[in-house]
């Protein structure tokens, strides 16, 4: 089942000199229930304005968006339960201790009384925020601030998790925690949605991604079918001895030979038989996502 | 989801006490000057109505209760709104899953209870210096203290929405809330005012608000006390419907 369905989105905005500006541009894409799914693009590419759409706050000017076959713009008020939000901006409460914090929005989402104490410490325990449970949030570091604001979107154990850049400015203790608790709360069966500027962390995280720029999606589907379609298509390999024949369109390459690959094990065997005892290594060599991303922004 | 509702009352309840000082003690410091310098002006002048004669003392102590409960049913959304929108945490407004009039209406309780507070730690402190008070109408108390504090509140409500910075919330507050306060009957009754004036006060919604409370507790009315009601509740609709189109405006771009 798909967990989030966006088709034929477009927002527009009307700027202050009353021109049309088009913040997302025609996009559709789904995600899968069950996966964690990466929405990357750089900066001013539309990821919020179409986070801030699947979340409910903004209106889309045309096309519809369902999460678990919610409407979320006929529907939003059940849509908004399905949902949990880690907004990019860290804001805390000024005058509210952590507890306090977490036992109103927590009661907001319809966490009945009697089960808030006992899902706030358990929450606290899971993002290491237990002995500063009665600390004014306002006091906490801004990495225990990042974790509050995480509490708070799981608190009510939504369906749906979009973490909109939770790594962003964190150590890499912290992100190492946060991608742990991703894998778990994803493991237990949340559907989550992911933005980043951390390539390698989509990389590691995310099953599918969307990229997009300029508000129009510019690849969509699964990591690892993209990353095997922008692969260089080269086997690479090291010789011992440089003084010997060559097989035919085998290239040189700084210290290293290229081979244009057409079957990865035809050629590795052909070239494992020619070279033989004189192959130092050889590999072939996958597109990393910052290889995709940057050539398919235009970045390279 | 009325848990939504409710939740988000009680951490506006919570938000206020936490500055219990600023936002409960210290309109009744106000209510207090303002008794003491009339105290002293006023001597032992009387007013009446013809059907009722009291100290005039205690015909502004009661506009000044009145007063107070509009100010602080008003502040207390309008300013917990606006710090939200300068902090960033409206957001939470944004995202939880709760009906933007329901929300509208968490706050407007809220401001309510605020102003019930207010009004109650005013009365308990202040009462003893003020002679021959007692409650004439229950019922007018009553409608008129809960209507005071839900229709100011809601008031509150569409201006913390609506107003961009506090730049904004406070030209409103002290060009048009104060002006309306002060020319509302609070110090004097509006029917000593010159013809087309007296008149004109009638449109003033704040002298039906604190007309009804006058006459709940001391019999004392400038209006018929019934038009007031009925003029309060009308205006209690009005302000319900602005406040749920502000409301939903704001939280739904």
């Amino acid at each position: 089942m798909q967990s989030l369905i966006v088709q034929n989105v477009t927002k527009t905005f009307e700027t202050p000199k009353k021109q049309i500006l088009t913040a997302v541009n025609d996009v559709s894409f789904t995600i899968e229930e069950g996966t964690i799914h990466g929405l990357l693009g750089p900066n001013g590419a539309g990821k919020s304005t179409l986070i801030s759409m699947i979340s409910g706050i903004l209106k889309p000017t045309t096309g519809h968006i369902k999460i678990l076959g919610i409407d979320v713009v006929t529907e939003t008020e059940t849509t908004k339960k399905l949902l949990g939000i880690v907004p990019q901006e860290i804001v805390v409460e000024m005058a509210f201790t952590v507890e306090e914090v977490l036992y109103y929005f927590s009661g907001m989402y319809g966490v009945p009384i009697a089960e808030r104490r006992a899902r706030i410490l358990e929450v606290l325990h899971d993002l290491d925020l237990e002995d500063k449970m009665h600390e004014r949030a306002r006091n906490l570091s801004g990495g225990m601030k990042r974790r509050l604001m995480i509490a708070k979107a799981i608190l009510h154990k939504p369906k749906f998790l979009i973490l909109d850049e939770p790594t962003a400015g964190v150590d890499v203790s912290l992100r190492q925690k946060i991608w742990a608790l991703v894998r778990r709360l994803n493991a237990e069966g949340t559907t989550i949605l992911f933005t980043t500027h951390y390539l390698e962390e989509a990389e590691n995280l995310c099953e599918s991604i969307t990229l997009i720029d300029h508000g129009q999606i510019i690849k969509d589907g699964k990591l690892k079918d993209i990353q095997k379609e922008f692969s260089k298509n080269m086997i690479h390999f090291e010789l011992f001895n440089h003084a010997v024949s060559h097989m035919a369109n085998v290239q040189m390459s700084g210290n290293e030979y290229e081979y244009p690959m057409t079957a990865l094990g035809t050629d590795m065997a052909a070239l494992t038989a020619h070279y033989g005892d004189n192959l130092k290594s050889i590999r072939s060599e996958a597109a990393s996502l910052e290889d995709v991303f940057l050539k398919l922004t235009n970045r390279v | 989801m009325m848990t939504g509702m409710w939740a988000l009352y009680a951490r506006e309840v919570k938000r206020f006490q936490k500055i219990i000082l600023d936002t409960v003690f210290s309109p009744i410091v106000s209510v207090a000057l303002y008794l003491g310098v009339f105290g002293v002006v006023a001597g032992g002048r009387t007013i009446t109505d013809g059907a009722h004669s009291l100290p005039y003392i205690t015909f502004v102590y009661v506009g000044l209760l009145g007063m107070m409960m509009v100010n602080s049913s008003f502040s207390n959304p309008s300013f917990a709104l606006i710090i939200s929108k300068n902090v960033g945490n409206i957001i939470d407004l944004q995202l939880v899953p709760i009906k933007a009039w329901k929300i509208g209406v968490a706050y407007a309780l809220a401001a309510l209870t605020r102003g019930f507070l207010t009004l109650l730690v005013a009365v308990l402190a202040t009462v003893w210096f003020i002679p021959g008070l007692g409650i004439h109408s229950w019922p007018y108390l009553i409608a008129g203290i809960g209507l005071t504090g839900i229709e100011f509140g809601m008031l509150g409500v569409s201006f913390g929405f609506w107003a961009k910075n506090f730049e904004t919330l406070t030209f409103m507050t002290t060009f048009v809330m104060q002006p309306m306060i002060f020319l509302a009957g609070v110090f004097y009754p509006i029917s000593t005012l010159p013809g087309k004036w007296a008149v004109l006060s009638q449109f003033n919604p704040i002298h039906h608000n604190i007309n009804i409370i006058r006459y709940a507790v001391t019999g004392y009315s400038d209006t018929n006390p019934f038009i007031s009601l009925v003029v309060v509740i009308g205006v209690s609709a009005l302000f319900f419907g602005i406040m749920q189109f502000v409301t939903r405006k704001n939280l739904r771009v």
